[in-house]
């Protein structure tokens, strides 16, 4: 039996747990490629108009892999810590993908909370019930895929010559270089050093949660905003650039905390959609990073009321 | 203390019946309008849902009219409704407006001990013994369903009244009048009168009118400036229209959802095509699609604001019920650059939609 795992969304965090799990059952797996023009034309075709580029993406991926599979893995990630949510949009995907995909082969509805083993358990058995009838192997995989998972981290801490920023953004955005057009490589090309929030400290980023009015119910808000809040605390960063898709929900909440919490601090909002351009992304990084170089290296040392801005020779 | 809440459809009715009879000092703001909405975008989050940008046009304009204290019912996810007090409450300090939230969130996550403490906090104010404070909310409770009872008959009467515009001119007067009645009984006396007057409208039961429901965003739907009156204007064209989603509706199922008891048939007639909660009333939203197809309705009219993300899902769900259940649907998204030409427009295609396929074209009516 083959079986396909769209390489969108959450693939990033959890692929070394459904490849292992059905690998092991004895499934050949069919993952799509990365992210490219194609694939993202097919998503927007067949998507939802009002959804965030990256559902659209995804549905994209479903479209490339849906010949080339008999069962198909759209995890609906319900939770994955106590009190907290990914996304309504996450909730309802694989009603979302099964009514606007025409041809679908069997996929799967279980909802999957991750809060703990047993609930995934749960799900791996009524998913993992149309590869195999036997329990005992399926309880073999599981182990060995959340044995997998265990090994794979993500994130992304490099340090820079002089200036380090924080990518925020999901982690779908972030991990996927078609989407966010290679802003890892713009950043790195510049020199600069790059943390993500996987980098955060847990007690700081506890404490900075506490003194929000309201305990946060998604649990990206709680990462970003977090871990946000604990860089610009510990000031081992020198700006933030949140990568965001057009109407995100989430999003707009947590860039607006963010905001209020770091005040004049540099923050860039990049918000990406299927139309964005990349020389006007380009333009934007550029100029705040200069702006970053300014603040840092000549400003602190000079008023900026003073003979002139730069630290060097004044060529006028 | 003077409490201002902020507007959702007839809520303010029930809203002023409660603090009257509680004794409580209160300011109700301006119904929701193009200066609320000026004000809401201004200072809002640029991609926050209209609602909010609503809010907070409803909260200065409140507090320019003496308003210190906010009253506000708030969730705890998934959907952004839950985030609403704690931004908003930012915002309007940073405005300089030194202003106190009282939030009563659900039970579940604040615990009993808090949610009694933020309901003390405006029952502190009120003179009255226990009795009377019980008193006060079961007539502001029956106030907030005869209102809907009201506007329900209204909706669907329009189809079928003799005399036409005659349900329009009824539901608007009983509004001013109820509004302008500061006497609890009183006003409960003049929705009663209401409801007798529309029981014995004159109407025509050989009309065949069509059929709509109208579903979508709670907030979008039941108020009427976000969706630009569409329920009056549906009236206007002797269209009756069904709706689900109620302040009173939203009441007993906020209170039974514990339970388990909530709006059974609703989520029974989801099940085949949504079968999980996924925040706000999305899971409604498809359930009444079903039924509106059970019931023998013309088409429904799905509306939510710019980036609802449970409307979204439900979106993307409805083609599919189209499909299979032989329902024309509509969906309308606003926000606030919804231009009312090409709206109205839509609104009209639709309904012409509607006559067509039962095959009688009727020019003007």
């Amino acid at each position: 039996m083959r079986v396909g795992i769209p390489k969108g969304l959450l693939y990033c965090k959890y692929h070394p747990f459904f490849k292992t799990f059905f690998g092991e059952l004895g499934a050949d797996i069919v993952t799509s490629g990365d992210t490219n023009k194609n694939i993202m034309d097919m998503g927007v075709k067949s998507c939802v108009d009002e959804a965030c580029l990256p559902i659209k993406i995804y549905h994209g991926h479903v479209c490339s892999i849906i010949d080339k599979c008999d069962y198909l893995v759209i995890p609906r990630i319900m939770s994955v810590r106590r009190h907290e949510y990914i996304c309504p949009k996450f909730c309802g995907l694989p009603e979302m993908i099964n009514h606007s995909i025409q041809g679908l082969p069997e996929i799967t509805f279980e909802p999957l909370y991750m809060q703990n083993d047993s609930q995934i358990y749960k799900w791996c058995l009524s998913a993992g019930s149309v590869v195999t009838g036997r329990k005992s192997k399926i309880k073999e995989a599981f182990e060995l895929a959340l044995k997998a998972q265990k090994r794979h981290s993500t994130g992304i801490n490099i340090p820079g010559e002089n200036l380090t920023v924080m990518l925020a953004g999901h982690p779908y955005i972030i991990y996927d270089g078609f989407l966010n057009m290679g802003i890892v490589k713009k950043l790195r090309s510049r020199k600069i050093g790059i943390i993500t929030e996987e980098f955060a400290s847990k007690s700081i980023l506890e404490s900075q949660i506490n003194k929000l009015t309201k305990r946060p119910f998604w649990t990206f808000q709680r990462n970003l905003y977090g871990a946000a809040a604990a860089f610009y605390h510990q000031q081992i960063i020198n700006g933030i650039i949140y990568l965001s898709s057009f109407a995100c929900g989430i999003d707009s909440v947590i860039v607006e905390l963010i905001r209020f919490r770091v005040g004049e601090f540099p923050l860039l909002v990049l918000k990406l959609d299927e139309h964005t351009g990349e020389a006007g992304v380009d333009t934007r990084i550029e100029a705040f990073i200069d702006m970053l170089e300014r603040r840092s290296f000549h400003e602190n040392h000079h008023t900026p009321y003073g003979k002139r801005l730069y630290s060097s020779e004044n060529p006028v | 203390m003077k409490i201002t809440i902020p507007h959702m459809g007839n809520v303010y009715i029930a809203a002023k019946i409660l603090f009257d009879s509680l004794g409580i000092d209160y300011v109700i703001p301006p119904p929701n309008n193009k200066e609320a909405l000026m004000l809401g975008s201004k200072y809002s989050p640029e991609e926050i849902c209209l609602p909010f940008k609503l809010m907070i046009g409803n909260y200065i304009a409140g507090i320019e009219k003496g308003a210190d204290t906010v009253l506000l019912v708030s969730s705890c996810g998934p959907c952004r409704f839950g985030e609403y007090a704690g931004l908003q409450a930012k915002i309007l300090r940073q405005l300089g407006y030194n202003i106190e939230f009282i939030v009563i969130d659900p039970v579940k996550s604040t615990g009993f001990r808090e949610f009694f403490n933020r309901i003390g906090k405006v029952g502190a104010e009120s003179k009255k013994n226990n009795i009377s404070r019980l008193n006060s909310i079961f007539t502001a409770y029956t106030a907030m369903s005869l209102m809907d009872e009201i506007e329900m008959m209204a909706h669907e009467l329009a189809g079928y009244e003799k005399n036409k515009g005659e349900c329009r001119r009824l539901l608007s007067s009983c509004k001013k009048d109820v509004f302008s009645s500061n006497d609890p009984a009183n006003a409960l006396r003049i929705l009663r009168s209401y409801r007798n007057k529309l029981k014995h409208l004159s109407t025509d039961s050989k009309r065949n009118p069509l059929k709509v429901a109208i579903m979508g965003e709670i907030y979008t739907v039941i108020d009427p400036f976000p969706n630009l009156h569409i329920e009056d204007l549906l009236m206007k064209a002797g269209v009756s229209t069904y709706r689900k989603l109620t302040p009173s509706w939203w009441v007993r199922d906020t209170l039974l959802k514990p339970l388990g008891l909530n709006s059974r048939h609703l989520l029974e007639a989801s099940n085949e095509f949504l079968p999980h909660y996924i925040g706000g009333h999305a899971r409604e939203c498809i359930g009444e699609a079903v039924l509106a197809s059970r019931n023998k309705l013309d088409g429904a009219i799905q509306i939510f604001p710019m980036g609802c993300m449970p409307e979204i899902v439900s979106k993307s769900i409805l083609p599919a019920i189209s499909r299979k259940k032989n329902l024309p649907v509509l969906s309308l998204v606003v926000d606030e650059m919804t231009g009312e030409a090409g709206y109205m427009t839509r609104i009209e295609a639709f309904l012409d939609l509607l006559e067509r396929r039962r095959e009688n074209v009727r020019v003007g009516n």
